[in-house]
């Protein structure tokens, strides 16, 4: 479904979206709470019908504040918590328009890359449902593949948004750090957390980042570079366009099907008249993406759900005094796979460790970034394939025990959140009936250039606006 | 390598304020392993005179805003997710005994 798709009823919107969604909860489990749209739709109708997003169902992932609408973060600790304010980025859809619709699952906390460690159980992907989606955005990614809705919002620490867009086929874009603010998401790590979207087609991923980009003073990180009309300039000519194709990653792939697809896409490229060329990175300094973003990210993690104990808001268990409150609450509250996390970030953070792992890790994504910084200066963008295997079954999948296998294809979308650079994700094909996802990173708030190659991706894939049926 | 025993793992699971169970525990340390492998890789990476990098960018957006009252929450909004509430105040078991 694409946004053109929706009319200007409101009302017959949401009950569309509501009832797909509720038909395809059995296949998909992608739903943590659906949403009473009632005095939402009648604040819409107040407003002008020529918004960017009038009368636009979305669906947004369950970190995100919803104020008087349940959001858990797909955490039992948070399964009772009801903002009292929205996030930045659900005051901008409702002023552009837009009717929060449902709130997706997703990996509990944002800590996780299959969507399996969530409280509310596995999301399916809308392709094979024995297969993952992807996580942490799971949900998000799996209700705008099974044409549910036209836009999801949901965010971005470690490739959160782009690895599930690939595994479902569609489109997910995270934009340059600061572009969105994150005031009222639920963080995961601070300076790796993004907010973004997924989408069934290019253009759509453009007007939502005009409505949701900008500077809020309540985010100290969002910038104040203007915002462009990205839906209105994208233009897909791609002469003379410079792409390097990160070797690195495509030569450590297995997959014939996702080899033989990527290089076709090359050629096409190079077709429309794009300087395609292939770009080496030192390997060693790859190998640690894994490794700094889990020291970094961890870390900051168990900082900043220190708040999460039962005590003001979320769910209490009892204890004879405050101290086994918040033991007992974050015990049950939180799953062994997230504690384990916990435990990783409280030990990197130990005195004694801070200088060799948490510093050092700091100090390698300087040089990480720096060299990242060296390849984009002589292109436009970064392409590569978004994973190194179509969505993956749950046994097949390695993410919760930190694989010391596909350090470099598993995880190179990490380059967007260490960087801050944007980067989105395309649909390129499929193997065996699964999609294939690539991804693209672009300059900082080099977003329209982004956007535009992206768009020529789709134009020679033919895939705007696929969606798969899943109540046939 | 490093060695995780049980009593630490415990301690920095308390120092955290959670539990980890006997199981836990010993996932965790076979995931240590792997761990401590990865983290081992950042020792090949030369970091001389490299500054930390906190976050992606140094462009400055912070302000020191004016002195202006602008945005609180009132007491039933910041009271409403509260598990236990007495007299507008949160209620937990005596602190100071």
């Amino acid at each position: 479904m694409k946004l053109n798709d929706l009319g200007k009823n409101v009302e017959a919107n949401v009950e569309c979206v509501l009832s797909k969604a509720h038909a395809s909860q059995d296949k998909l489990n992608a739903v943590v709470t659906f949403v009473d749209c009632e005095k939402q739709i009648e604040e819409v109708k107040k407003l002008d019908q020529n918004l960017p997003l009038y009368g636009v169902p979305v669906a947004v992932k369950d970190n995100i504040s919803t104020k008087g609408i349940r959001t858990t973060a797909s955490s039992r600790i948070l399964d009772n918590y009801v903002p009292v304010f929205d996030a930045h980025v659900i005051a901008k859809l409702k002023a552009a328009g837009a009717v929060v619709a449902v709130k997706t699952s997703m990996d509990e906390l944002g800590m996780g890359g299959t969507n399996l460690n969530a409280y509310t159980g596995k999301v399916n992907n809308p392709y094979d449902f024995e297969r993952i989606s992807g996580g942490s955005s799971g949900g998000s990614a799996a209700l705008t593949a099974a044409g549910v809705v036209a836009l999801a919002l949901g965010t971005d620490t470690g490739d959160s948004i782009r690895k599930p867009a690939a595994y479902c086929g569609v489109v997910g874009f995270k934009p340059t750090y600061g572009r969105i603010s994150r005031y009222g998401v639920i963080p995961y790590a601070s300076s790796l957390d993004h907010v973004g979207c997924f989408t069934s087609c290019v253009k759509d991923a453009a007007v939502a980042l005009e409505v949701l980009a900008g500077r809020d003073d309540r985010d100290m990180t969002s910038s104040y570079e203007p915002v462009g009309h990205y839906a209105e300039a994208l233009n897909s000519d791609l002469k003379g366009k410079r792409i390097a194709v990160l070797a690195n990653v495509m030569d450590s792939i297995k997959d014939e099907a996702i080899l033989k697809n990527f290089d076709a896409l090359c050629e096409k490229l190079k077709a429309r008249g794009a300087i395609v060329e292939k770009v080496k990175m030192n390997d060693e300094l790859l190998e640690t993406l894994l490794p700094v973003y889990l020291i970094i990210a961890n870390a900051e993690a168990c900082a900043n759900h220190s708040n999460l104990d039962g005590v003001r808001f979320g769910m209490r268990e009892e204890g004879a005094d405050l101290e086994e409150i918040m033991i007992n609450s974050r015990t049950k509250g939180f799953s062994s796979a997230v504690r384990k996390r916990f435990v990783l970030g409280s030990w990197s953070l130990f005195v004694e460790n801070q200088e060799k792992l948490f510093r050092k890790a700091q100090k390698v994504r300087r040089v990480i970034v720096d060299a990242y910084a060296d390849v984009l200066k002589d292109y436009d963008a970064v392409l590569a394939s978004a994973a190194s295997t179509t969505a993956p079954k749950p046994d097949e999948s390695n993410d919760e025990k930190m694989s010391d296998t596909y350090l470099v294809a598993e995880n190179h979308m990490v380059l967007g959140n260490l960087s801050g650079y944007p980067s989105i994700t395309v649909p390129c094909g499929f193997a065996e009936g699964l999609p294939i996802g690539v991804n693209l990173t672009a300059k900082a708030f080099d977003e329209q250039n982004l956007l535009n190659i992206a768009k020529a991706i789709e134009e020679e894939t033919g895939l705007e606006g696929k969606t798969v049926e899943v109540n046939a | 390598m490093e060695k995780f025993e049980k009593g630490m793992l415990k301690k920095l699971a308390n120092d955290v304020m959670f539990d980890l169970n006997d199981q836990e525990i010993s996932e965790l340390q076979e995931e240590l392993e792997i761990y401590v492998r990865q983290m081992d890789l950042l020792n090949r990476i030369d970091t001389e005179n490299v500054e930390e990098m906190v976050y992606p960018f140094e462009t400055p957006t912070t302000f020191i805003r004016d002195d202006e009252h602008e945005y609180a929450l009132n007491a039933a909004d910041a009271l409403a997710n509260a598990p236990r509430v007495a007299a507008n105040h949160i209620v937990v078991p005596k602190v100071v005994k």
